[in-house]
């Protein structure tokens, strides 16, 4: 075996990365994972993780620079002081909008792994089955039990964290110990279900924060400081968990600073035979080869790669024989929130810093509803306490002032909606060759944008939020509705759709690309649509079923 | 103790090597190293009496004590847009030319009553304006409510602003304050849902 050469090549080390990289380690196949950008050590390179917030110079904040410097992260919540190293250069990594595209990326190893926000929710069969039902797009390839036992698996080594609801729309999993509600959210979770008579649920939020140890990671400490990387290994990461699972083996060799710029493709087998790797650091270019190639650059950089590759073939790139490769771009539209006040409860508080919040799952277009949108959304929230910030009338400065900053306010409730986003054949990414990045290399182009379904979606998602929140009798509630663009909920899915047919898919039930078999996409890219849910556990279960599988016909030699 | 022995233990005391002051006798200039604006020491003592007018030592250290005016300047120096920042500089002007005019004095020489007073004025009429503009805002078609004639400049209402949003903001993540006024734990180490609590006051 020559050096350059593995059984394996798992493109990316975000968490479907990870996940493959650790089955088919486990399965005994030298692989080998290659990443774009830096290494990050587990726990020694989490810089930040262990500072005190007045050790920040800007107590967290953004300077101007960042935000010169960022000029898309800007647009929201990531840029900031605590975790800037953790997000790519703007600079460095150009994209072009044709319509506004929040694309906020994780280039080192571990990807976005490292920030997710580990919400953990399975998919039901409302959601497998909600194309064919609708007639839109294409029927998802599976159904949930083809996937729960997957679910399973994941959810046992990732560890998620919550509580058996029973609810149909919310299939339960092997769930550790859940989160505690606080006392404010348990009485308004009772008082939602009164008042809409058990048709709406307000749960505890289901989250990749282990609550007991777990293979030798501790348990949550309640820091909520997890994007900053957890020195306890207590939210599922690459770092925590997939990564040492994988190394244990003796069977995984990482790379960082290694820009896959195309998969090399054999027109003679009809399949990959490795991958052109770009070096980040030297700008010089090799190749590796290996019998079987896992995708998982994540959704817009996964289309990239394919439609770089076999372009004297297809001029598309490898699996745009179907025309949909780059195509069906979705993400969940947010930026719809309510807020109010709880009156009372003033004798309670809480301790610690719960790195979860409360779930409300879908609730519309069920049990024969028919709305004038299709699909559905959910929200995500918390209540707690007010600090500083509240006006204290006539009590604005001074001694009064400055005891008052050291009591807790009013108790608060505030939820954001998550909104499934339909698979659109004209929301894509392309490659805009007259743009280049810091290696020279053509930039994607993307061109998506949210449409009637969403936006009439949207109304809902903001009268429902008011109306939940004055139902369960808070007061002087608040709604904003802002940014209906896509991007934001950085849950980037659909540019490589599983589907049934060669003709309409890119990807076979089973994750393989229909041109080249031994070629496995298995990150948000290959979501045929998006439900509600937050994606990631319906990544990791669907690539621990492709490898499994990919292993098996390996094994068998039909691939 | 000498100043500099003051501004070492406090230096100490609030953390962060941002904050230190350099060790330079010059009156003239700022203490803080500033990149993008020019502050006198003049100028950065009136931005000291505000925050200890906002934050005032009592039984606690107030704002000069935990070096706040250095935070809110520090703040200002990397954090805020051009504009906001010559806003800054000159609504500090006119709040030193107001002192004056409504209280034939500097700002440093009236007694804190009077700071307080002043500066809660400020405060009455930025909220007056907000409201109005929220009135205007929720009745597009109605004839817009009157905005009353102001004392006080939009540049200077924009300097108050800054400086008692920074001076919370550094008081309320201070070490001092996180360690002995409401205790910051980095590691909580568990989730207590339900925990009992004895308000001292109510504040509303």
């Amino acid at each position: 075996m020559s050096a350059n050469t593995y059984d394996a090549i798992v493109i990316g080390s975000g968490i479907s990365g990870g996940w493959a990289a650790k089955e088919l380690t486990q399965k005994g196949l030298k692989t080998i994972m290659l990443e774009r950008g830096r290494n990050i050590e587990h726990i020694k390179d989490y810089v930040n993780a262990t500072k005190d917030p007045w050790e920040f110079p800007h107590r967290g904040g953004r300077t101007q620079k960042m935000i010169d410097d960022y000029p898309v992260l800007k647009r929201d919540y990531p840029l900031n002081e605590t975790n800037l190293d953790y997000w790519a250069s703007d600079k460095d990594s150009p994209y072009t909008e044709i319509k506004r595209f929040d694309w906020f990326r994780g280039y080192h190893v571990g990807g976005r792994s490292l920030m997710w926000g580990r919400q953990s929710y399975r998919w039901a069969d409302v959601d497998f089955e909600a194309n064919l039902k609708d007639g839109i797009a294409v029927d998802w390839p599976i159904r949930y039990k083809d996937i729960a036992p997957w679910y399973s698996y994941a959810e046992q080594f990732a560890g998620i964290s919550g509580n058996k609801d029973g609810l149909p729309i919310l299939p339960d999993g092997d769930f550790m110990p859940p989160m505690e509600m606080n006392v404010v959210e348990k009485d308004v979770s009772k008082r939602l279900k009164e008042f809409y008579k058990e048709a709406r649920h307000m749960i505890i939020g289901r989250t990749a924060n282990i609550t007991v140890p777990h293979n030798n990671r501790t348990n949550c400490q309640y820091r909520n400081k997890c994007w900053l990387g957890c020195p306890f290994g207590a939210y599922f990461s690459t770092q925590s968990a997939t990564l040492p699972a994988a190394m244990a083996t003796g069977n995984l060799t990482v790379r960082p600073w290694s820009i896959v710029t195309k998969i090399l493709y054999d027109k003679d087998t009809k399949k990959a035979k490795g991958v052109e790797v770009l070096d980040a650091e030297t700008n010089k270019t090799y190749e590796y080869f290996a019998k079987i190639v896992f995708v998982n650059a994540s959704t817009i950089n996964s289309a990239w790669i394919l439609m770089n590759s076999a372009t004297d073939v297809w001029e598309g790139g490898l699996g745009s024989s179907s025309g949909e490769l780059g195509h069906n771009l979705m993400d969940h539209h947010l930026n719809v929130s309510a807020y109010g006040r709880i009156e009372g409860y003033e004798d309670k508080y809480y301790f610690g810093r719960r790195a979860n919040g409360f779930y409300i799952p879908r609730y519309r277009n069920l049990n024969g509803e028919k709305r004038d949108y299709i699909r559905g959304f959910g929200y995500q929230g918390s209540a707690s306490r007010e600090g500083w910030s509240r006006d204290i009338a006539e009590l604005n400065i001074g001694g009064a002032f400055k005891d008052a900053l050291t009591e807790p306010g009013s108790w608060h409730i505030g939820m954001g909606a998550f909104g499934e986003t339909l698979p659109y054949h004209d929301n894509k990414v392309t490659i805009d060759k007259t743009k280049k990045d810091k290696w020279g290399l053509p930039v994607v182009a993307i061109d998506a944008e949210l449409k009637a379904n969403e936006l009439k979606m949207r109304i809902d998602m903001e009268k429902d939020g008011k109306e939940m929140l004055e139902a369960i009798g808070a007061k002087e509630v608040q709604t904003s509705s802002t940014n209906p663009f896509l991007g934001r909920g950085i849950h980037e899915m659909g540019t490589a759709r599983m589907g049934r047919d060669p003709k309409t898919s890119v990807l076979n039930q089973w994750n393989q690309v229909w041109d080249a078999k031994n070629v496995f996409v298995t990150d948000g890219s290959c979501m045929t649509s998006a439900a509600c849910q937050n994606p990631s556990l319906t990544y990791m279960a669907l690539t621990a079923r492709a490898a499994n599988y990919a292993v098996d016909a390996l094994k068998k030699g039909e691939i | 103790m000498d100043r500099r022995t003051v501004i070492k233990n406090l230096a100490l005391i609030i953390g962060g090597a941002a904050l230190l002051p350099a060790c330079s006798q010059d009156k003239a200039k700022s203490k803080v190293a500033l990149k993008n604006i020019d502050i006198t020491a003049d100028q950065e003592q009136l931005i000291g009496d505000v925050a200890e007018t906002i934050i005032p030592k009592t039984t606690t250290p107030g704002a000069k004590d935990l070096q706040l005016h250095l935070f809110v300047l520090k703040m200002l120096d990397d954090c805020y847009k051009k504009e906001d920042q010559q806003a800054f500089v000159t609504g500090m002007g006119h709040f030193a030319d107001q002192s004056k005019k409504l209280y034939s004095k500097t700002f440093d020489q009236l007694d804190a009553k009077t700071r307080e007073a002043f500066l809660l004025d400020i405060e009455q009429e930025g909220k007056a304006e907000e409201a109005a503009a929220q009135k205007n805002g929720d009745k597009k078609d109605a004839a817009p409510a009157t905005i009353p004639a102001g004392k006080y400049s939009p540049e200077l209402k924009k300097f108050y602003s800054i400086v008692k949003r920074q001076t919370i903001n550094g008081y309320t993540n201070s070490k001092y304050f996180m360690t002995n006024i409401v205790v910051y734990e980095l590691v909580p180490g568990r989730y207590n849902a339900h925990f009992p609590y004895k308000q001292n006051k109510q504040y509303k």
